[in-house]
């Protein structure tokens, strides 16, 4: 199979007061379609730096960043808005819902950007919204929601225009055990039954276990990857 | 373009939104009863008649000139008719409280001098005939329910009978004026009966002319007749001085100081104090939305939306102000034009103090919303998330 994303020698610095940090070194890293993985290591390890190169967030300096069938180094600051409309869904730490609209109409926001009709837009907003197990909490602020149901409204949102590739940031770092569980159970689902890839940071390892393989990084540089799947032969937890 | 995320923004913070708009309107309301003042002044002005002189006292408008020099200035070459015009000064029984001008004149040739002015409801002979008659502009009739055929109480304050009983002035007319430079609310009466009056004791009160407009035969240089007037009492008793009907409402008005600059800095300083405050109210929105403007980039929104969203809600909130500022100002025209029609000549709204109200609307919102939308465009989503999470 074609890998999904696929990061050439991909460098990029940060330049701070006359000091250059390098957080991604020359990185090569090829990632499957229909995979759900998992990236750890320590802080500061660019984790969150790679995270937003693969959506198209942010610029390598050197390298390339293909996902699909896109070179992203490519594409202009418009050009990568229009990408990201279209093949990636985010989900943050904090949830980042806006505070002003309901559930339905954050899940609605994206498609905005895609050529449907009001009907339509509400209509698969609310099937994103029940697919999350959120059909009773539609018209729901933010601030009327707990910690879990935001963040599972914020995965809704991130595969309301049904995008490919999802990428979360540590997307249950803000939950309890169970909550976090649930959270985690979801995403499995999506990549299982939706076959999305999704790339998830975080630094707990049960979280990880819930992924199909386990990226490590470190200082920039690749660590190893562990294939969860050939380690309990059934592919993770649950 | 997400609407329903602006009207989120603003619904979403109402008691700010609900100040803004306060203010907005409060300072679009001030800024066009200014404007209303000042080009009612300046249309006064610009509606003076070319062909008619205004001969007043050297010393000040306050000095009367003698009744005798009427007949001295009559031969002057180029003068069709001269009228009379005494300030009065009275009060009105039924309301001491208000205020409008009354005004001696010599009907015969009042009106020939003045073709502005048409009756619109009894008549210019029946006015001529009667020493006590007077007209009235119809405005003035309106406020206070005047008919024709009715008698009006006025009291002198300058002029006091000394049976101390207020005068009485039959209404024989209503007259309309189709230019600024005479105004609907003034009561015109017999220059002759006030100074029988006086002259047989009937009445005490100072004896003169407050100012004789002099009418100009078709194709006069007002110049020539100016010098001559003017020449012709160069050595007293009196010395005069002649004026175009413009330069003679440019004293009048700068009388009161410059009142037009006056009011266009104080309009100037109003609309800076509420261009900074939504400014200010805007980058505090701005700054406010910063993660929400991360996230709509995340999710593929461009920056001119970023953008576009906080310069439209900066328009939005200063549009609503100005329509509710100059809404304010059209239902409060009315009476306050009837309320300072003695005094602040011309007041009234015209497109342009509309499209100032629009204007002022469109620019406040344009720039104080550029300002964080410049701001929103450049924020990029990993700063914008970094920065607050
Ligand atoms: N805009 C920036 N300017 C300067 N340095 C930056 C910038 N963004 C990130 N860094 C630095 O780059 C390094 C990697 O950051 P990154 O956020 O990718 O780490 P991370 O692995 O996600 O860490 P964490 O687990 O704490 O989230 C850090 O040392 C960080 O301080
Ligand atoms: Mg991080």
């Amino acid at each position: 199979m074609a890998a999904e994303i696929d990061i050439r020698s991909v460098t990029k610095t940060y330049h701070r007061g006359g000091e250059a940090l390098r957080v991604l070194d020359e990185l090569d890293l090829q990632m499957e379609g229909a995979t759900f993985y998992a990236l750890m290591g320590p802080s500061g390890s660019g984790k969150t730096t790679l995270l937003n190169l693969v959506g198209g967030l942010d610029h390598a300096d050197s390298g390339q960043v293909v996902v699909g069938d896109t070179d992203l180094t490519d594409l202009d600051g418009s050009g990568l808005a229009r990408w990201r409309a279209e093949h990636v869904g985010f989900v943050f730490q904090g949830f980042n819902l806006l505070p002003v609209l309901s559930a339905r109409e954050n899940v609605e926001l994206p498609l905005l950007l895609a050529p449907l009709s009001r009907q339509q837009r509400r209509e698969q907003a609310e099937r994103a919204l029940e697919l999350v197990g959120l059909a009773d909490r539609m018209d729901h602020k933010p601030r009327e929601l707990s910690g879990g149901q935001e963040q599972r409204v914020a995965i809704a949102r991130a595969i309301a225009s049904d995008p490919q590739v999802i990428l979360a940031d540590e997307p249950t770092g803000d939950l309890d055990r169970t909550t976090a569980d649930a959270v985690l159970d979801l995403l499995q689902r999506l990549n299982r039954e939706l076959h999305k890839t999704i790339l998830m940071v975080t630094h707990d390892p049960q979280a990880a276990g819930y992924a199909d393989k386990v990226i490590h990084l470190d200082k920039g540089k690749l660590g190893r990857i562990d294939d969860n799947r050939k380690a309990t032969g059934t592919g993770g937890r649950s | 373009m997400p609407w329903r995320l602006l009207f989120r923004n603003v619904l979403g913070h109402p008691v700010r939104s609900l100040l803004t708009i306060g203010s907005v309107a409060v300072a679009v309301f001030l800024i066009c009863m200014l404007h209303a003042v000042t080009s009612g002044l300046t249309r006064t002005l610009s509606a003076a008649a070319s062909n008619r002189l205004v001969v007043q006292s050297a010393v000040s408008l306050f000095v009367d000139l003698p009744l005798s020099y009427q007949q001295k200035m009559a031969p002057v070459p180029g003068i069709e008719a001269i009228c009379k015009w005494q300030w009065f000064g009275g009060r009105y029984e039924q309301d001491k409280g208000g205020f409008f001008a009354q005004f001696g004149i010599d009907p015969e040739t009042f009106l020939p001098s003045y073709p502005e002015i048409t009756i619109a409801e009894g008549s210019y002979d029946e006015f001529a005939k009667n020493r006590s008659a007077c007209v009235v502009g119809e405005a003035l009739a309106r406020k206070y329910d005047w008919q024709v055929g009715q008698t009006v109480p006025i009291l002198g304050t300058i002029f006091t009978r000394n049976d101390g009983r207020p005068w009485e002035f039959t209404v024989a007319g209503l007259y309309k004026s189709s230019s600024a430079s005479i105004d609907e609310q003034t009561m015109y009466f017999h220059y002759d009966y006030l100074r029988e009056s006086l002259e047989t004791g009937g009445a005490s009160g100072p004896q003169g002319v407050g100012v004789y407009v002099l009418r100009l035969a078709p194709g006069t240089d007002p110049l020539g007749v100016q010098q001559a007037v003017d020449g012709m009492f160069e050595n007293g008793p009196q010395r005069v001085q002649t004026t175009t009907e413009a330069e003679f409402n440019r004293q009048f008005v700068s009388m009161l100081g410059d009142v037009p600059t006056l009011l266009q800095m104080v309009g100037g300083a109003v609309l800076f104090a509420i261009f900074f405050a939504v400014l200010n109210t805007m980058i505090m929105a701005g700054r406010e939305r910063t993660r929400d403007l991360g996230v709509l980039k995340a999710l593929g929104f461009t920056n001119g939306v970023s953008a576009a969203l906080l310069v439209a809600e900066s328009l939005l909130v200063c549009s609503l102000g100005a329509g509710l500022g100059v809404l304010l100002g059209l239902v409060l025209e009315k009476p306050f034009q009837v309320a300072t029609a003695a005094f602040i000549p011309g007041f009234g709204f015209d497109t342009n103090t509309l499209l100032l109200g629009a204007g002022i609307a469109v620019a406040i919102g344009l720039l104080s919303g550029l300002v964080p939308g410049w701001r929103a465009a450049k924020l990029t989503t990993v700063g914008a998330l970094r920065e607050v999470g």
